[in-house]
């Protein structure tokens, strides 16, 4: 292989037309993380549809329960298997979350991506109801208790007539069959909303530095911009490495969690592994737990209003005011400053799904008294708004003076040189990682192949963003 | 093309050395492949099962019929290895003792003991149902009475084991062995036992090649023959200490 400059690598991007490709290239600033959430969470989306078609392999919607802890002891890596299709899902909605605050905040909403958001939106609803159907695929306790609370809310919701439809006439086969065949319909609709909303996402373009466009909408980078470079190789490379930056991470934690040593002390709504079958004596000990994302609906549902009012409340509202969020802000600034009301909104909204999820983590099912839901509920109201409204007069004052343009990126910058040794050093780490994996067992070690599968990724992903910013970045 | 102060020959060390890790990760990747390999599923010995009937009774040894216009089929060792239960007799519906008898396999040349008829009047035996040549089953492969004649390369014959898929015989009177290819290894041989006292029959093990399918049927070793235990794996077990005995119409009557 020839390893110099033109070579291989040029021969691999002529035959498959890779500086043909059609996407956007991107001036070198924007390879920082931040421009990248939206393809961490993609490269979830791909580690989920990678496992769960091997999941499929051996899921049995007949025997639910046994079918999944078989996976996790019989099948070789099953453990793996497993839990990073868990942990892909906590990773990917994580990464949801992050990127529609980001993008939020950045105003990345206002014209010409309005559309943009909107799907963004939709594709968030489907991810949790993707976690919901799948986190009940296991038949698991919690499983359980959480189609119980998906049939009661429909009934509170006067949809009863829906109950059939998504989980069966009420046999376990047809629950899971069920279960899994929506499980799989969503998911499909997910990546097909995915590929709608990238396509928009590379018609649109990145969007800028907020000062390049003087903090007013339409913020667009010009296709002809001089800082734009070529896709291939660039973009590819870097691409490459968050790609498996996520998949390291989506391998390492849950193998780190199911370290036996550590598996004991994992609080279970963490846990890597499904919780005790309904049926079993350890069944009783477990509380009635959703998973962690959907913690803050769980207290919502112990709110004061009857469930039908607390469902609204707790799901439709937000949904309903997130889908309408670029017809409600028309205004053209994009500063979160500018758009105070939104934002202290947001922030509220925010504050209001820690504060609930904590609180239903701490007193699960515990119902709610009317003081104490106002004790809760107004205080990040008149904090979030009262406090955006004071730093926005501070904001009026210094909003001239920092107009001026500051250079990107002055601060703190890797020298080349160690660069090129973290380069060096993260090489060799992937490579004594996957050596060591070798000699591990697949279905006795799978936590430890794991870890060091998880960290090859890691490091290798290190070593390919040392040797991109040694090769291109400029300064 | 580079910013910054490292010369060329460092840049493509470092891309040698990044180009050989992600080989690595890669290969070492490609080994969870592995996880599309289904875990076996296995019992760890021949069981020792009772042929019973579909309601639970016992069968009774001398009251197979001989020749019988049906095919008496069971699973053993694993639910799904099916087996076919025949009282071999004569053109006259006597019974016909079968004696044991050394069954070569024309594979290898390797060779085992047939133990032989048991029951009353040593007539009963048992052979798998799935042909050694490509896996066929009964009613496909099925038991030619005296006087049925199946076409076979060595022209009509009756009193055999014909698979009508591609035209392996079997001779049931001498332990299932071959009478025409293109199946180069015999059927393998249910070992029964006739309990005198409650005319109650066993399955106990099997004797000969591995069945059709299971890890190890294309390599019948000498010592394989004796004790094939690949029977043992890749299907589920049956449960209980019994087996039941089915009956079907042959078509071959």
């Amino acid at each position: 292989m020839d390893m110099s400059n033109g070579g291989f690598w040029d021969k691999v991007a002529e035959i498959l037309h890779l500086k043909d490709v059609p996407f956007m290239g991107v001036p070198d600033y924007m390879f920082s993380i931040e421009y990248w959430l939206g393809a961490i969470a993609a490269s979830a989306l791909a580690w989920q549809a990678i496992t769960g078609l091997i999941l499929l392999l051996y899921y049995q919607p007949s025997d639910a329960y046994d079918s999944t802890m078989a996976i996790i002891h019989n099948v070789p890596f099953g453990s793996i298997l497993l839990s990073s299709h868990l942990y892909g899902a906590y990773i990917m909605i994580l990464a949801v979350y992050i990127h529609g605050l980001e993008v939020f905040f950045r105003g990345a909403y206002k014209r010409p991506r309005g559309a943009q958001w909107v799907l963004g939106v939709l594709l968030f609803a489907m991810t949790l109801g993707a976690a919901f159907v799948g986190y009940s695929l296991t038949g698991d306790v919690l499983s359980a208790d959480a189609v119980n609370v998906g049939r009661g809310i429909l009934t509170a919701l006067g949809l009863s007539s829906a109950i059939p439809i998504l989980f069966g006439n009420g046999t376990q086969l047809d629950l899971f069959t069920r279960l899994l065949g929506w499980h799989i319909i969503i998911a499909a609709a997910l990546i097909l909303f995915f590929a709608l909303h990238f396509y928009l996402a590379e018609q649109n373009g990145f969007m800028p530095d907020l000062k390049e466009s003087n903090y007013r909408a339409p913020a667009l980078l010009s296709r002809s911009d001089s800082r734009l470079k070529p896709w291939w190789p660039r973009n590819f490379i870097f691409m490459l490495a968050i790609v498996l930056l996520t998949w390291g991470i989506i391998l390492l934690i849950p193998s780190v969690l199911a370290i036996p040593q550590v598996l004991s002390r994992v609080p279970i709504l963490l846990s890597p592994y499904p919780g005790p079958s309904p049926t079993s004596p350890e069944a009783s000990s477990v509380p009635a737990y959703p998973p962690w994302f959907f913690l803050f609906m769980y207290k919502m549902a112990d709110m004061p209003f009857g469930l039908a009012m607390d469902t609204v409340m707790g799901m439709f509202i937000p949904l309903i005011i997130l889908l309408l969020v670029p017809a409600l802000d028309r205004s053209d600034a994009l500063h979160p400053l500018d758009r105070p009301w939104i934002t202290a909104l947001f922030i509220t909204g925010l504050t209001w799904v820690i504060e609930l999820s904590v609180w239903s983590a701490i007193q699960p099912g515990v119902p709610v008294k009317m003081q104490w839901f106002a004790i809760t509920i107004i205080p990040p109201v008149v904090i979030s708004f009262g406090g955006i409204y004071a730093i926005r007069r501070v904001w009026f004052k210094v909003k001239g003076e920092l107009s001026g343009s500051r250079n990107r990126g002055a601060g703190f910058r890797l020298s080349k040189g160690a660069a090129l040794s973290l380069g060096y050093l993260t090489s060799i780490l992937a490579i004594i990682a996957i050596v060591v994996s070798f000699f591990l067992n697949p279905i006795m070690d799978g936590p430890y192949v794991g870890v060091m599968w998880g960290t090859a990724l890691i490091s290798f992903a290190a070593s390919l963003l040392a040797y991109f910013y040694v090769e291109y970045i400029q300064w | 093309m580079s910013g910054g102060n490292v010369n060329e020959s460092r840049r493509n060390f470092l891309k040698a050395m990044v180009t050989i890790a992600g080989l690595s990760v890669l290969a070492g990747m490609l080994r969870g492949l592995e996880v599309l390999v289904p875990p076996e599923v296995s019992i760890s010995g021949f069981p020792r099962l009772l042929l019973v009937d579909e309601n639970g009774n016992p069968i009774k040894a001398s009251s197979i019929p001989i020749n019988g216009k049906q095919i008496a089929l069971f699973p053993y060792p694993l639910d799904n290895e099916p087996n076919m239960l025949l009282a071999l007799g004569d053109s006259s519906g006597s019974p016909v003792e079968v004696p044991p008898t050394t069954v070569i396999i024309p594979q290898n040349n390797v060779s085992y003991d047939f133990p032989g008829g048991v029951g009353p009047s040593k007539n009963i035996v048992a052979y798998s149902a799935i042909c050694q040549h490509l896996g066929c089953t009964f009613p496909e492969l099925t038991f030619y009475p005296p006087g049925v004649k199946a076409i076979t390369a060595n022209g009509p014959m009756d009193k055999v084991i014909h698979c009508s898929c591609h035209g392996s015989t079997y001779d049931p009177y001498r332990g299932g062995a071959v009478v025409t290819g293109p199946t180069v290894r015999p059927l393998p041989a249910v070992v029964l036992e006739w309990d005198s006292s409650t005319d109650e029959l066993y399955a106990v093990k099997m004797i000969g090649p591995v069945i059709y399918g299971h890890p190890g049927y294309s390599s019948p070793t000498s010592q394989l023959v004796k004790n094939p235990t690949g029977d043992l794996t890749g299907g589920s077990p049956i449960s209980g200490t019994s087996t039941i005995v089915k009956y079907y119409s042959n078509p071959a009557s």
